[in-house]
């Protein structure tokens, strides 16, 4: 055999072996339904009734709710009634597993203040506050657009540690990241990788230096809590599994590439909504993510979800379920767009932060992770497969143009129709006048003209 | 006896100009219909190949809103500064689901009913053959084929100010009152057109005052003033009903403060060109020649003409279009003098040789050719110059671009714009809001119906204008707003999504395809 027969040989072989690679890889990213690109985004520290208490057909604060007030100082009431909070500073309630402990109150949900004025030493009654559609135009509006969860509860009645670990994992490991990372506890991750699935984890204004490695370094704590891939060895030392942990900027840019992944995880950094920071700066991130990925080509296979990662000390009324002997945490907001999202609608299957992962699991045909996520339960419901994908529309909050009043229109024609028709009768009457018989009698030009 | 009672006498009329005899009898009779058809010829030729200017989209956006029309409804508000008699009846053709099409074609036929009037206004001052040779003359002139084949008040409001004139000559031929009520109700559709209309008034009382002969009872002028309020009435009455907002006073109150947007010479450096300069030429020779035969015609013809011309030579705010009304009764006097190189039958002619008809027939050719000229240019969209001024015709481009913003932007999506012209066709073709940049903040300095963006920065950095569209009109207008929406683009990672390239004329002469409308994506 020739020198050139044998490197046509191998590079046909080559080519074949590839193609068949990608074909498989191919066959393995179809998704069992026609959601091909999901992103979730893991925000902080609110509660159902915090955000959609107030929100027409969904589950929230019972008309005459008022939580005892524990120990209250002089003068205070016995409870504190609900009450909105609008544009007032709200200081960070906590939101540990003891904080929850004293607020389940053994399933009697009513030391929500109290846990507060605990922690804090003085009555805390921003615990009861809560936001509406005048604090939260963008999130009410996405409701009433898509879909709106309202039993959806952070899976462990513990702080952010845990639940970020359930969110990758379907595990719970404590409330603190252990020294030397999580180890070999397999993410949502590791399965993708295995299907040869695409992902990414993006993080808002990442700094690839804070990882477990980098202990004692500034901000640490909060990259690492939010992106707990970052505390995996085994993601930061192999250089094309770290490739994946990306800063959010590259979620623009695949967006407008058309090289969304088929996964991306999304946390964020200022924009966590974690009070005592602005709920407003979440909502525009949010807002900045659906806008992009409505006007990108991914749009019609995609699904974006949000959700907060625990309820951060607000009051909730819901009494979390309990699973595996332990409750779930509170409730938390989640909401999902989609242009297959059923729209205005409001779930109440009852969910967890696993139940992402449930998700994922199904739609790509991937083995549970862990217990936890096997037995959550999916927010397909929520989707509505028999319809055609909805065209893409930008949600906005804003002034869009200024309606008229519906009565205008007649009073418009009847006042221009008349103006006509009178017109009309005048010009008649004048045109069948004497002058005109006149003129028909005598055959001429006009009267007067000469 | 009253002056004007059963006779003519003491008023200089003109001569008038019966038919002549034999060979052209024939062609007379088939003149007007051949007229007319010239008329909408001209008015409809490739009527739709260029989408709406600024002004279409708005009037035509109004109509949608009239008619409930939802995506329109939202971005037009019905009641911005202009009454609404056309905008109603164009709001007509979407309640049986007719297209821009309708509204052109309306445009269109006013355009050929105010060219018949033309002809009825001539035929009765100075006899048929002046009458036809009116009619074609405005048949031909391209500034009422330009203005008529967009959907602009201009139009209606010169067909209704037609129809005053022609019912003032009935009035002061016959002298009897049912002509001046109907001429006080016609004045009055003519301001429910377009409100400037009501310098008319000035034109109309300028002739009383000039013509002492002719006396008018008081109480039948002020049953016709009466009549025309009443006729008007439906302005103020369904502002007030319907929307008090006020957006009518303001406008008002902006245009009498509002900054100059042309000079004074803008008047005689676009429309005599736009009128014909030959039409001119004959009207003001004709004046000048059969001056001994002068009238109450010429005066209320000329006081016609000059009194918009003299406003609006002196009023900062002008506009291509707003002359319009003048056209008819140029028209007239130019087909007096050209009627007048024939010899009529008692042998009178202006010029020597006086029975020469070919001198006649070559010089209504002349005039004819040298109007139909510029409008063919203007009428085929391939023989338009790539310069642009407002009210001259659609803006190209302008339709495709927004046709592919409402099929390939988001529902919902909001635009900024370099001025509020493309975003009124953004609006209007794509369906999405839009802002001009050059909208100012403060609202002592813009048109009260265009919303500013007040904060553009921040805008964007809200997410709150996720597009942003560029265009070589609003940038050779605008030059320096043009810039400061290019720092836009380049500050918020402006991606190039759009672009409607346009055929222009490069530097040695040649054509070429230059980007006309660039729609960018942009994103905190």
């Amino acid at each position: 055999m020739s020198r050139v027969a044998l490197a046509v040989t191998l590079v046909a072989t080559l080519a074949g072996a590839g193609s068949a690679a990608a074909a498989e890889s191919g066959a393995a990213s179809q998704s069992r339904t026609p959601i091909e690109h999901f992103v979730v985004l893991m925000q902080e520290n609110h509660s159902f009734d915090n955000y959609f208490g107030t929100y027409p057909g969904a589950d929230g604060i019972p008309h005459g709710t008022c939580m005892p007030a524990g120990r209250s100082s002089p003068g205070e009431g016995a409870c504190v009634r609900p009450f909105h909070l609008g544009g007032r500073a709200v200081p960070d309630l906590g939101g540990n597993g003891r904080t929850h402990r004293i607020q389940y109150a053994g399933g009697r949900m009513d030391g929500f203040v109290r846990a507060a004025t605990i922690d804090r030493q003085t009555a805390q009654r921003s615990v009861m506050g809560y936001y509406d559609r005048r604090d939260l135009p963008f999130y009410w509006k996405v409701a009433a657009e898509h879909v709106l969860f309202d039993r959806f509860f952070a899976s462990a009645a513990d702080g952010s540690v845990a639940n970020h670990l359930l969110w990758l994992t379907g595990t719970q490991r404590g409330s603190r990241i252990p020294a030397d990372g999580f180890g070999d506890l397999p993410t949502i991750f590791d399965r993708l990788e295995q299907r040869g699935i695409s992902w990414k984890f993006y993080v808002e204004d990442y700094d690839p230096r804070l990882s477990f490695r980098a202990k004692g370094k500034a901000n640490l704590s909060a990259q690492a809590v939010r992106a707990p891939l970052l505390n995996y060895p085994r993601y930061v030392r192999d250089r094309r599994l770290f490739s994946h942990i990306v800063d959010l900027e590259e979620y623009y840019e695949d967006l407008e590439s058309g090289r969304l992944p088929h996964v991306a995880y999304i946390v964020p950094s200022g924009a966590s909504e974690h009070p005592p920071g602005r709920v407003q700066a979440g909502e525009k991130l949010v807002r900045a993510l659906i806008t992009a990925l409505s006007r990108s080509e991914a749009w019609d296979s995609s699904a974006f979800m949000w959700t907060y990662d625990d309820w951060g000390g607000w009051f909730d009324h819901v009494r979390p379920p309990r699973v595996d002997g332990a409750e779930y945490g509170f409730r938390v907001p989640a909401l999902l767009v989609s242009p297959y999202a059923r729209r205005g609608y409001v779930d109440g299957t009852r969910l967890e932060t696993t139940s992402i992962l449930k998700f994922i699991e199904d739609n790509w045909n991937l083995k549970p992770l862990a217990k936890r996520d096997a037995r959550a339960n999916s927010f397909v419901r929520a989707f509505d497969f028999s319809r055609p994908p909805r065209k893409p529309a930008i949600i906005g909050v804003g002034h869009r143009g200024r309606r008229p009043r519906e009565a205008a229109s007649p009073a418009i024609y009847l006042g221009y129709a008349a103006a006509v028709v009178l017109s009309g009768i005048l010009l008649g009457l004048a045109a069948l006048g004497p002058d005109r018989r006149r003129r028909r009698r005598s055959g001429g030009e006009a009267v007067g003209s000469r | 006896m009253p002056l004007w009672e059963g006779t003519t006498a003491g008023l200089r009329v003109g001569r008038p100009t019966r038919l002549s005899a034999a060979p052209l009898t024939e062609l007379r009779r088939a003149g007007l219909p051949l007229i007319l058809a010239i008329a909408a010829l001209l008015r409809v030729w490739q009527l739709d190949r260029v989408g709406f200017n600024s002004d279409e989209a708005v009037y035509a956006g109004q109509a949608g809103s009239i008619a409930h029309q939802p995506d329109l409804q939202e971005l037009f508000p019905i009641f911005r500064a202009h009454p609404l008699l056309f905008q109603t009846v164009l709001s007509l053709g979407y309640r049986v689901h007719l297209g821009e099409s309708f509204q052109r074609l309306t445009a269109a036929l006013v355009g050929v009913a105010t060219v018949y009037l033309v002809y009825e206004v001539g035929r009765l001052l100075y006899g048929r053959r002046a009458g036809l040779l009116a009619a074609l003359v405005m048949a031909l002139m391209p500034y009422h084929v330009v203005v008529t084949r967009q959907v602009l008040l201009d139009g209606p409001m010169t067909l209704f100010a037609t129809l005053t004139l022609y019912l003032l000559v009935r009035f002061v031929m016959s002298r009897r009152r049912a002509w001046l009520l109907a001429a006080g109700a016609a004045m009055g559709l003519t301001v429910l057109c377009k409100e400037t209309s009501t310098l008319l008034l000035g034109a109309i009382f300028a002739f009383l005052a000039l013509t002492p002969e002719l006396r008018v009872r008081l109480r039948d002028l002020a049953a016709s003033i009466g009549v025309m309020a009443l006729v008007i009435a439906p302005w103020p009455v369904s502002l007030m009903l319907a929307a008090p907002t006020g957006t009518g006073e303001s406008y008002l109150t902006w245009q009498l403060f509002r900054r100059p947007n042309h000079d004074w010479l803008f008047y005689p450096a676009t429309v005599p060109e736009a009128i014909g300069p030959l039409v001119l030429l004959a009207a003001a020779v004709g004046l000048w020649l059969l001056r001994r035969e002068g009238s109450w015609k010429e005066t209320l013809l000329l006081c016609w003409i000059a009194v918009p011309v003299v406003f609006f030579l002196l009023w900062p705010v002008k506009g291509f279009q707003y002359l319009l009304p003048v056209a008819p009764p140029l028209a007239v006097l130019a087909g007096r003098a050209l009627g007048r190189l024939w010899p009529s039958p008692d042998g009178k002619a202006v010029l020597k040789p006086r029975r020469d008809r070919r001198l006649g027939l070559a010089a209504v050719a002349i005039v004819a050719v040298s109007l139909l000229i510029p409008t063919w240019e203007r009428v085929e969209p391939a023989q338009r110059p790539d310069t642009f001024l407002a009210g001259t015709g659609g803006v190209p481009g302008g339709r495709e671009a927004g046709e592919w913003i409402e099929g390939g932007v988001p529902a919902g999506a909001t635009f900024m714009t370099i001025g509020p012209s493309m975003a009124n066709l953004i609006q209007y073709y794509g369906h999405r809001k839009a802002y001009g940049l050059s909208v100012s903040p403060n609202p002592l300095n813009r048109n009260p119906s265009y919303e500013p963006v007040s904060n553009p920065d921040r805008a964007i950095r809200e997410g709150e204008l996720q597009y942003v569209v560029w265009d070589a009109f609003s940038a050779a207008r605008s030059p320096s707003f043009s810039e400061k929406l290019r720092g836009y683009v380049d500050r918020f990672n402006g991606r190039l999504v759009h672009t409607e390239a346009l055929p222009a004329a490069t530097v040695r002469g040649k054509k070429a395809l230059r980007p006309a409308i660039a729609v960018y994506e942009v994103r905190p």
